[in-house]
């Protein structure tokens, strides 16, 4: 019975996550669209100062963000060092990308928009399944306390 | 916060005390969040339902999708991480099996009608923004409940 309640709180953690994952992506096609134009032509008329006051506040607590939600991965034997090593480098430029390319996008070079959608459905997917692994994980503990 | 490889959070002391300081900074993370809630939407389901729906006789306008949008991606995003953080402290008490995981359903249940309610309202109406929000309140009561049995357990050296 426990197994089976075990398998729909996966379930449903899974669905959250799916459904935080679409909310985003929802939000950045809402806000901004999906092609490389649409992007341009939305951090074109961005200034700087602008940009820079969305910028600061996600890169500093993302990026806290990340290092609480990652540093688990130290800890869990699962999956090989050098795996946990890349997935954490691959997140992290994956994040840097993802809200860096808006500079070189408002100062007019076209092709980094298409890195900027790259990153950041590469992000959002990256993370999602990070968190999904993890609470599986973390399930896996709580049935091995019984 | 080494809480999957710890043994026993208790025997290191400076972890005890960052974790202790953890769930203090979450609870009032999470009681700073309700109270901002209650700003934004109001106290009672009539001001909730005004505030995201409208309300003519008040003259409200309704929310904005894209600033609806916006508030459940970010409220989201910090209450899961809440979530995991409380969530891998807790596997670690002392409580039964099937209590942790009544509590852990209850809160994924709630923290899946939070945005799914608020999104659908303008299909299924009133009772949506209504089960959304009451939701969002019963997720924070429980993980603030959480919390605090954590604390204590912590300052029990039980965890």
């Amino acid at each position: 019975m426990n197994q089976r309640l075990l398998t729909i709180l996966a379930l449903g953690f899974g669905a959250l996550v799916i459904l935080q994952t679409v909310l985003g992506g929802w939000l950045f096609i809402h806000n901004i669209g999906i092609s490389p134009h649409e992007i341009t032509t939305y951090y074109a008329d961005k200034s700087l100062h602008g940009l820079l006051e969305v910028l600061m506040p996600h890169i500093l607590f993302i990026g806290i963000a990340l290092m609480v939600v990652l540093h688990f991965l130290a800890f869990i034997e699962v999956m090989p060092q050098n795996t946990r090593t890349r997935f954490t480098h691959i997140l992290f430029t994956l994040y840097f990308f993802d809200q860096l390319s808006v500079l070189p996008i408002m100062m007019g070079v076209e092709i980094f928009s298409i890195l900027k959608l790259i990153s950041f459905i590469g992000f959002e997917v990256t993370l999602a399944w990070l968190w999904i692994w993890m609470f599986k994980i973390t399930l896996v503990t709580l049935r091995g306390g019984d | 916060m080494k809480f999957i490889a710890s043994k026993k959070l208790s025997d290191n002391v400076t972890l005890r005390a960052v974790i202790l300081w953890m769930l203090i900074t979450l609870m009032l993370a999470m009681g700073l969040s309700l109270s901002a809630k209650r700003i934004d939407f109001g106290l009672t389901p009539d001001a909730w339902i005004a505030t995201v729906m409208g309300s003519e006789a008040e003259f409200v306008d309704p929310l904005l999708f894209s600033d609806l949008l916006l508030g459940i991606h970010t409220d989201l995003f910090g209450l899961i991480i809440t979530f995991i953080l409380i969530a891998s402290l807790y596997v670690r008490t002392s409580r039964t099996t099937s209590t942790k995981i009544t509590l852990f359903a209850i809160l994924l249940i709630t923290l899946l009608s939070y945005p799914l309610g608020l999104l659908t309202s303008s299909v299924f109406g009133a009772i949506a923004v209504v089960i959304g929000l009451s939701s969002f309140i019963l997720f924070h009561s429980i993980i603030i409940m959480m919390a605090m049995d954590l604390l204590i357990a912590l300052i029990r050296r039980r965890l």
